[in-house]
């Protein structure tokens, strides 16, 4: 585990005020804003009728040409964003091994909408297709594709926070060893799904809005994409890398209020700003300039000013704060990295936007940025991102002649399984939710109900506090029919008839919100959008989470439930989709000990291999210890990845098939749940789960703990 | 009193807010909706006037004159007979 410095080395982004970050700062900085009358599409009888958009956006020749009719949108303003970063860094064209980090919530949405729109009497799995064939995570297997050099991405979803959650999770993996850079970032398109869904909350200004005004009456939505290479400070040194800024800290955790509201006293965010800087080993007094969160709204400028006084307290006076919002629009999933790009820009030159359309501050003690650029002088700066859900993230970041100091140590640990809840055929004909309190699992589809039981089941038999526990949660393809059919409502209804009770289940990082309230856990709050790569990867971003010291304790796991446009599509004549999952419980082997609580199995790690076919095989998992006691439990496979095993030093092992009469999205969830109880019960030292049934192959090995329950 | 319009609005009212496990014979015509009585929020609020609109062709007003109609099933029953009756 390094201790060292993230540096970043480059920075690229593209908003409705600019191609080009360094061109979107200048323009922040003269107070330009980008919101004009809508022209992406008719959003129908809404409230609001304007947004920031990314005009003259060119998708088809931006993508490359083969590439280019699965590019939508947000995959264009992705890409251009990337390769300016990588250019900044002077990263275009080195070898080694690239991260790549995305958050995300829109993904392909606009483009499904035009499909839906266009095909009104094709059945509703064509006009719906490509949720499945476009998801969240398609942005990340595109940029893999397109740029030269990444051997490994990750889609996280936490609403307005995601790609500064994404961020995070890139320093852990900095952090781990596992890679020498990352691209991390967000982008997100405008779509119909989040206008409506913020217009039917009433949370849109008709006007250019007005953050932290006292007559602000609402955000207006923007779009577009930023990304940053992050570098451990010593890779970035030994190729003579310009050095741009810090990434001191980071800090991510959940409020466990309510899906849509903010903790009005602010003591939550407030709680998480002060992690972050302890995180950064920084003091409020370091602090020169706060980019806020900022939307607009009541409830979160409120609660966030009230956080900003509990924070810098006299020192409120000192630290110039502005929200990038009024000018660029709230870019959702795009916001927390775009809004990082500004930090560091700001630190660089050492001057704070302004918060444009802001004329009467209703917190009149906090050094608004307003009527025009600020300069300011203290060496570090911070971005603060909050989202449905309640997941925030605060990122800390300092300027390139900061002074190396000892960072807050952490221990190598190992991460363990200690408690686990499966979905198996048992329980598909059974109903989660008559096991969960009615009042607190409203609008719970099984794809909360599910994981909101596993929680309470596996803190209660674990005796945990959920106090700093986080909840990980895999998907596939987000909440697919829940989406169309609000989709299908606003078309058929018109925007006034769409259900604002329903917009904030729709976004993908909806289950891990509602369990984090259901089940008040505190620590990172996120969903992870990998294919069927889901389960690794939720396994893989929790125990980055512990070992970076993020959360107490992780919740992580898939369910995939019934879907009727997912069953239809994914589903075929003897191979039916049906409802499977599990979750585990997993915490670092020194806080099972420190509890004296039985392991089930140490998590020695998950690999994805995409380029089986190649010669130069790329790093597996370690060899099996003995060839009597190691199984393989396998999901589906294909031709590669059997072949792949088979040449592997696993190929002697016994296999077992993990299938049990049907396919999910979450066959290495329940097969894990399988291999814990064998682990437990002293049947095998250890077993590999293996799940490739397209070009790639996705592992994971559990070891026996060396003192079995 | 119009007790068939009443009954409807509480069926609405599970319905639309997902009340699950709840029965329409438990909700009280003068309770409040908000707050301490049935819970809900201004979420909830923003939810019913669209299942409202959608149900009655009866839309429901913003502010002060909002927080009279929705205090109860009654108001809610009143605004929509009177509403109704214009049309």
């Amino acid at each position: 585990m390094s201790t060292e410095r993230i540096a970043v080395t480059g920075v690229g982004a593209v908003s409705a005020l600019a191609v080009g970050a360094r061109a979107t700062f200048e323009r922040l900085l003269s107070g330009e804003r980008a919101v004009t009358p809508l022209s992406l599409f008719d959003p129908g009888a809404t409230r609001c009728r304007i947004a920031a958009e990314v005009k003259g956006l060119d998708v088809t020749a931006i993508a490359p040409r083969e590439l280019a009719s699965r590019f939508t949108r947000s995959d264009a303003l992705a890409l251009l964003a990337a390769r300016e970063a990588l250019a900044d860094a002077g990263a275009a064209e080195l070898p080694g091994t690239f991260g790549l980090a995305i958050g995300a919530t829109t993904g392909g949405m606009f483009e499904t909408e035009n499909d839906l729109i266009a095909k009104p009497d094709a059945p509703l799995a064509v006009r719906a297709l490509r949720l499945l064939s476009h998801p969240l995570s398609a942005t990340a297997e595109l940029l893999t594709a397109v740029l030269p050099g990444v051997v490994q991405s990750s889609t996280v979803c936490s609403a307005c926070s995601s790609s500064a959650v994404a961020l995070v999770r890139a320093a852990a993996l900095l952090g781990s060893g596992a890679v020498d850079r990352v691209l991390a970032g967000g982008t997100d398109g405008l779509s119909r799904l989040t206008f409506l869904g913020f217009d039917s909350l009433g949370a849109l200004d008709p006007e250019p809005c007005r953050p932290f005004d006292v007559s602000r009456r609402g955000l207006n939505l923007g779009e577009g994409a930023a990304f940053l290479v992050l570098e451990r400070e010593s890779v970035a040194r030994a190729r003579g890398a310009n050095v741009l800024a810090f990434l001191s800290g980071g800090a991510i955790t959940a409020e466990a209020h309510h899906i849509t509201h903010p903790e009005p006293s602010g003591m939550l965010a407030a709680a998480l700003l002060r992690r972050a800087l302890e995180r950064a080993a920084l003091s409020p007094a370091d602090i020169g300039y706060v980019n806020a969160h900022g939307t607009g709204t009541q409830q979160n400028d409120a609660m966030e000013a009230l956080a900003l006084r509990a924070v810098f307290g006299d020192d409120i006076a000192r630290v110039a704060v502005s929200s990038s919002k009024a000018q660029l629009g709230h870019t959702l999933g795009a916001a927390g990295a775009l809004e990082a790009v500004i930090s560091v820009l700001s630190l660089e030159r050492g001057v704070a936007p302004p918060t444009a359309g802001l004329e009467n501050p209703e917190d009149p003690a906090l050094l608004h940025v307003m009527g025009g650029a600020r300069a300011f002088s203290a060496p570090a700066a911070v971005s603060c991102s909050f989202g449905f859900g309640g997941t925030g993230s605060v990122l800390v970041f300092e300027g390139p002649e900061s002074a190396p100091r000892p960072l807050a140590a952490r221990s190598p640990a190992r991460v363990v399984v200690t408690g686990r809840f499966a979905i198996g055929r048992e329980e598909r004909d059974s109903d989660p939710s008559t096991q969960l309190n009615p009042e607190r699992s409203r609008r719970f589809d099984r794809g909360a109900a599910w994981p909101a039981l596993a929680s309470s089941v596996l803190l209660e038999r674990a005796r945990l506090s959920p106090a700093g526990v986080s909840i990980v949660l895999g998907t596939a393809y987000g909440s697919v029919e829940r989406s169309v059919r609000f989709l299908l409502r606003a078309i058929a209804s018109g925007a006034r008839m769409v259900s604002p009770a329903e917009f904030p289940h729709l976004v993908a990082s909806a289950a891990s919100g509602n369990v984090s309230i259901y089940a008040s856990l505190t620590g990172p709050a996120l969903t992870v959008v990998a294919r069927e790569a889901a389960h690794e990867e939720s396994l893989a971003t929790a125990a980055l989470l512990l070992s970076d010291g993020h959360a107490a304790a992780a919740i992580a796991g898939v369910i995939s439930p019934p879907d009727p446009i997912s069953d239809a599509v994914l589903g075929g004549p003897g191979r039916p989709r049906v409802e499977g999952g599990g979750f585990v419980l997993l915490e670092t082997d020194v806080s099972a000990a420190s509890r004296g609580v039985p392991v089930l199995a140490e998590l020695v790690g998950t690999w994805s291999l995409a380029s089986l076919g190649e010669t130069s095989a790329p790093d597996g998992p370690p060899a099996p210890r003995s060839i009597t006691r190691s199984l393989v439990l396998e999901g589906e496979l294909s031709d590669a990845a059997r072949a792949w095993l088979d040449a592997s030093s696993w190929g002697t092992c016994p296999r077992v098939s993990a299938l049990e009469g049907g396919f999910h999205e979450a066959v290495t969830a329940l097969a894990t749940a399988r291999a814990l109880d064998q682990l437990a019960a002293g049947e095998q030292d250890e077993i590999l789960i293996a799940n490739g049934p397209t070009s790639a192959l996705h592992l994971c090995l559990l070891r026996a703990a060396a003192e079995r329950p | 009193m119009d007790r068939a319009l009443r009954d409807e609005i509480k069926e609405l009212l599970i319905r639309a807010l997902d009340l699950r496990g709840r029965t329409a014979a438990e909700i009280e015509d003068d309770a409040p909706l908000f707050g301490a009585g049935l819970g809900l929020d201004s979420l909830d609020a923003l939810e019913l006037a669209v299942a409202i609109e959608e149900r009655f062709g009866v839309s429901m007003p913003d502010g002060e004159e909002g927080r009279r109609v929705f205090a109860s099933v009654a108001a809610l029953a009143e605004h929509v007979r009177a509403h109704r009756a214009v049309e």
